[in-house]
């Protein structure tokens, strides 16, 4: 047979087996069959011995394109098989996407600490740095210097938590303000975080432990408008772009004028609801000028420099925040409420 | 403080209804709680005549009334009340009229007769007795004055009146009565304010004919005075001043000390009436009390003193406690001929020491508490004598004593409206500053900038420029206070370090799926005890508070662990699976004192775990935080007695103790009401914070490969693994990278007693690739110090 023949025959014959091979494991078996060792292409080329030199050049080439034109196809088809059966396996390892399964836990940061974190983000961000002082107090620093003289009603043993007589439980976080007035030069642009006492009984709105967090600003001119600025900026900051703050005339002993702060009712945004009792203002916080008096015993010229103070309670504000009606749920510690923070 | 808006209005007009007027004040510094409608709950009910009654002929007991009630016919109803009958004035609900409890009279038919309203019983008007005499008899309530027919009933019972509840500042006791309720109005409305006109009439005499005073406690009391009334006619008071009282609060005794309690309510000074028969050698001597001496007040209480307490004496002894309240020796009766009318100002502390030492507190104690002062008492003891005379209560004998050593001289101050103003952050004119003061009844001269202010004798609270700003701005309006930014230096804000730090914690605890709690800073001694700590140890002897509401605010915790635990026990019997928790916050060490001799307070970190947890699981979270920091810590042995004593572990940094950590003992398990095993880890923040190691140059990545060792040695069970790591990682240096145990085996194989544990060991050079020769001799330095130091053989 002519060996042109005989390729053309192996080169049907092998297009016809491989329409009907359908795994990688046949392929191979026809490749070997075809083009290895014993297979139908080599023998070809092994048979090129017998023929005449001048025919050899010839032959040789013609067998070598054929084994390319075969590789090619068995190639190709090596590929379309390996796609098919890509495409199997991953149909096969198909999920059911939807089975619930047990979550890594992240955890969550107590509420007030939330809201915490946001005051103080608030508040650093217009230049107040954090100061903290100790919990367990000097009566001077915690009534005296902020012209809490001994007989002020504030200073009732009702209210205050005694250790003996010159030391108590704080009662407020303004005893840091007066360590600061005393310590730094002013400017003082401070933001005071921390646990207060007072001998309350555990209610839905009372706790002997509290928490607050005071302001204190002294610089030479500041007005009671700046200080109304800073508080409005601080509730537009945590309750939204709507909420304006108002400022009501009030009592402190260390700050005067004082004011008590409402803001609109984040509730009804004004209109009057049952949160803020029909009036439209939630009551939040309380602030003033920071009484000539206390900056005298605190060292400071209250000729040359002016300031304010104001405080916020944080179980309040959180509270009002995340609509919590009981403020006992602050201090349990019950995963059924604290897993709903984030 | 509740006041009848009938009686302020006497004194200044409201021209505007009670929401707007509450607004006002509220916004000018006087706080209203709130505004109660007296009259609210009832309405249509009117004055009637029964004309004719005859008995129902369908019932026993019902009667069959007409009744003229002013209109041009007279109503029939059906009444039941047994003392009905013809002629008698009777409240009358018409058809539509409503009672209290929301009751509204509907048109209807009792027994086949028609209705056309109801005659009502004092109970179904809801009047209280005090505000009328007849509304707790039985029956009908039956009017024994003349009143038009048609009337509305709420004025004849002081309905027609509303309650206003104010909310005075601490700072403006002359404000708690209703002369300084009125004088606020009148400046808030507008209006003019109408105090009444003293004027007095006497009977001739003087009071030294009567009566011997004798003060000698200027400190104490400022200021006494004293008017004797003769002829005493001690009757009931008219409706007008019972009603004023009753919405007061008080209740009307008779007109002799209603007078007293009226001036109270009206100018703010509590006053007192003597029987002066009863004061024994008619002389008043105003005196400290000696300890021992005792007195009965008013209520009936037997009082001994300790000492040293205020007191109104007669020539035998307490007579009554000053300021707080009289004895019930001298009180007045109906007997009374001659009284004495005390109005004074005591010293604030004074009362309130004595109140408080004593446990009473009334009106007048809190009147003095919060101050009165002393330039207005005679003002008051004459508006009394005038209420004598108008009420004809006695003949107001002429003379008066009058204590008053050191007048008191009101406060002048020179100030700038331009100081005011700018502090205020509002422009206000020197103008109108000048206005507002004087309405306010402060006397003002200005001359441009500068004004001199001088209080009204009743202010006893403004004695600095700040004080007169905050009165000029209270009435230009806080409202026009603007909205302006801090100027000035600027100034680096920012968390202090042990807040950020904390942060980090927070942030790393929450990312293995903690909570945090918040527990109080008081532990209670029992708590203390539960966790059984030894004798000695320092955390039994928390800093107590001296006050405690009870035991569960008795002491300041020494560890934060009371309150995690009683926090892990509440989740678990609520049943909350796989409690995660932490707390950070305060501990106090009441032994160790700083230079100004307060506690230590320390912060500190507690964590605990229950459900899905155990040993190794508290102590991995303690070991990521080290690890996260940088910290080269050691585990070591633990003493914690509240810790299970063969799961417990310490954490130790350069010798310091860093945590302790384990499993919570099954007694205090069992103390803390703890049911199942939990874990807790107690973390010392300074020491934390301390060695933790800011991060600096970071390692670049090594390039050459690194080799794996598998290793199972053989070892006793009561081989410690930890030290055999630290052993071969110290031996082997820096070309082991990294030992890592990943499996335990126990059984017949390795022998009783024994364990297999298989370790995996990463080798690498910085700088080549390791040879054979070099993984050999590793391997080899490994095993042998396992088996030279630890008993550790390689598993056959």
């Amino acid at each position: 047979m002519d060996i042109r023949e005989n390729l053309q025959k192996i080169s049907e014959e092998l297009k016809q087996e491989l329409l009907a091979i359908a795994t990688v494991q046949e392929l191979e078996a026809l490749k070997v069959k075809v083009l290895g060792k014993k297979g139908s292409l080599t023998a070809l080329l092994r048979g090129m011995g017998q023929l005449s030199p001048e025919e050899r050049p010839k032959a040789g080439q013609l067998i070598n394109e054929t084994r390319e034109q075969l590789t090619a196809l068995l190639d190709e088809k090596q590929q379309a098989l390996a796609l098919k059966e890509k495409e199997e396996r991953l149909l096969k390892e198909a999920i059911d996407v939807t089975e619930p399964r047990d979550l890594p836990q992240i955890g969550a940061v107590h509420p007030m600490q939330l809201v915490l974190n946001e005051v103080l983000d608030c508040f650093t961000s217009m230049g107040f740095s954090v100061a903290e002082g100790p919990e367990v107090e000097l009566d001077h620093y915690n009534f005296e210097l902020l012209n809490l003289p001994k007989n002020h009603p504030a200073r009732d043993a009702q209210d205050t938590f005694y250790i003996d007589d010159n030391i108590v439980l704080r009662t407020h976080t303004s005893p840091v303000q007066a360590r600061t007035m005393l310590s730094q030069k002013p400017p003082i642009r401070i933001v005071c975080p921390g646990r207060v006492f007072r001998a309350d009984e555990m209610d839905a709105t009372h706790s002997p432990v509290f928490h607050q967090i005071e302001g204190l600003v002294i610089d030479k001119d500041v007005t009671m408008g700046d200080l109304k600025g800073t508080l409005d900026a601080f509730a537009k900051r945590l309750y939204g772009n709507d909420i304006e703050v108002r400022f009501r005339p009030s009592f402190f002993p260390f700050t005067e004028p004082s004011a008590e702060v409402d803001l609109t009712c984040f509730n009804c945004h004004g209109k009057g609801c049952r949160v803020c009792k029909g009036t439209g203002w939630i009551e939040v916080l309380g602030c003033g000028m920071v009484n000539p008096k206390v900056l005298e015993m605190c060292g400071i010229d209250s000729k040359v420099y002016s300031g304010f103070a104001f405080g916020i309670g944080l179980e309040r504000i959180t509270m009002l925040r995340y609509g919590i009606k009981d403020l006992r749920l602050l201090f349990e510690g019950d995963l059924r409420f604290l897993k709903q923070f984030r | 403080m509740k006041v009848s808006m009938k009686w302020l209005k006497q004194y200044a007009d409201i021209p505007m209804d009670a929401d707007s007027y509450e607004s006002r004040m509220i916004m000018t510094g006087t706080g209203v709680e709130g505004i109660d409608d007296l009259g609210a709950e009832l309405e249509n009910v009117v004055v009637g005549k029964v004309l004719t009654c005859r008995d129902h002929e369908n019932s026993d007991h019902l009667h069959v009334c007409t009744v003229d009630v002013g209109e041009a016919e007279p109503l029939q109803i059906v009444c039941g009340a047994p003392n009905v009958k013809e002629g008698l004035l009777v409240p009358v609900a018409k058809i539509g009229a409503k009672l209290p409890g929301g009751i509204t009279i509907k048109k209807g038919k009792l027994r086949g007769v028609e209705s056309q309203g109801m005659l009502c019983s004092g109970p179904e008007l809801g009047v209280p007795v005090e505000l009328y005499p007849s509304v707790g008899d039985a029956g009908l309530l039956i009017f024994h004055e003349e009143y038009p027919l048609g009337a509305d009933v709420k004025p004849i019972f002081g309905l027609d009146d509303k309650v206003i509840d104010f909310e005075i500042l601490a700072n403006r006791p002359d404000c708690l009565c209703v002369w300084g309720v009125a004088r606020e109005t009148a400046v808030a409305m507008g209006t003019e304010l109408k105090l009444p006109e003293i004027s007095v009439k006497e009977v001739g005499g003087d009071i030294s004919d009567y009566a011997k005073v004798e003060v000698s406690e200027a400190e104490l009391a400022p200021r006494y005075a004293a008017k004797v009334i003769k002829n005493v006619r001690v009757a009931p008071s008219p409706a007008w001043l019972r009603q004023y009282l009753h919405a007061a609060g008080m209740r009307s005794i008779n007109n002799v000390v209603d007078i007293t309690n009226f001036i109270m309510l009206e100018t703010g000074h509590p006053m007192h009436a003597f029987d002066l028969a009863k004061v024994r050698g008619r002389h008043i001597i105003v005196r400290k009390a000696e300890k021992g001496e005792t007195l009965t007040t008013l209520d009936g209480k037997n009082y001994e003193l300790a000492g040293g307490e205020l007191m109104i004496c007669d020539e035998v002894g307490p007579t009554g406690l000053a300021g707080i309240m009289g004895g019930e020796e001298s009180e007045i009766t109906e007997s009374t001929q001659e009284v004495l009318f005390e109005c004074a100002a005591f010293d604030r502390t004074s009362i309130r020491v004595t109140a408080r030492a004593l446990g009473i507190r009334t009106e007048a104690s809190g009147h003095f508490e919060r101050g009165v002062s002393p330039a207005t008492v005679m003002d008051a003891l004459m508006r009394a004598c005038q209420m004598v005379n108008e009420l004809d209560a006695g003949d107001v004998v002429s003379g008066v004593y009058d204590y008053y050593p050191h007048p008191i001289i009101p406060a002048t101050l020179t100030v700038s409206c331009q100081r005011m103003a700018r502090r205020a952050g509002v422009e206000i004119a020197p103008e109108e500053m000048e206005n507002i003061l004087k309405k306010l009844q402060f006397t003002v001269s200005r001359n441009g900038d500068e004004m001199v202010v001088t209080a009204p004798a009743f202010r006893q609270d403004v004695d600095q420029e700040a004080d007169i700003c905050e009165e000029v701005l209270r009435y230009a309006g806080y409202d026009l206070i603007p909205i302006t930014r801090l100027r000035g230096e600027n100034t680096m804000g920012g968390q202090n370090e042990k807040g950020r730090r904390q942060a980090a914690l927070r942030a790393q605890l929450t990312g293995m799926g903690f909570y945090e709690s918040m527990t109080f800073s008081f532990i209670s001694a029992k708590s203390i005890a539960q966790l059984g700590l030894p004798e000695d140890d320092k955390r039994n002897q928390p800093l107590m508070v001296l006050n405690p509401l009870g035991e569960d605010t008795a002491c300041m915790r020494t560890t934060l662990l009371c309150g995690l635990l009683k926090t892990l026990s509440t989740n678990i019997k609520n049943g909350n699976e796989n409690g995660r928790l932490y707390e950070m916050g305060t501990i106090f060490d009441a032994h160790n004192r700083t230079k100004e001799g307060l506690p230590t307070e320390t912060p500190a970190l507690a964590i605990g775990m229950y459900g899905d947890a155990d040993f190794y699981a508290i102590r991995g979270v303690v070991e990521a935080l080290c690890q996260k920091a940088g910290m080269a810590y050691e585990i070591a042995a633990c003493e914690e007695a509240y810790l299970h004593p063969g799961r417990r572990a310490a954490i130790l940094v350069e010798g310091e103790v860093l945590a302790v950590l384990g499993e919570i003992h099954p007694d205090a398990a069992q103390r803390f009401d703890i049911t199942g095993r939990a874990y807790v880890a107690q973390v010392n923040l300074p020491v934390f914070f301390a060695h933790s190691v800011p991060l600096g140059t970071v390692k670049s990545i090594a390039r050459f490969p690194a080799v794996n060792r598998d290793l199972a040695l053989v070892m006793k069970e009561s081989q410690q693994v930890g030290p055999l790591m630290n052993a071969i990682k110290a031996g082997c240096g820096a070309m082991l990278e990294d030992i890592r145990m990943f499996d335990v085996f126990r059984g017949a194989q390795i022998g009783e007693g024994n364990k297999s544990v298989a370790f995996s060991l990463t080798y690498r050079a910085a700088d080549h690739t390791l040879t054979d020769e070099e993984i050999t001799r590793l391997t080899d330095k490994a095993l042998k110090i396992a088996k030279e130091q630890f008993d550790a053989v390689l598993r056959a």
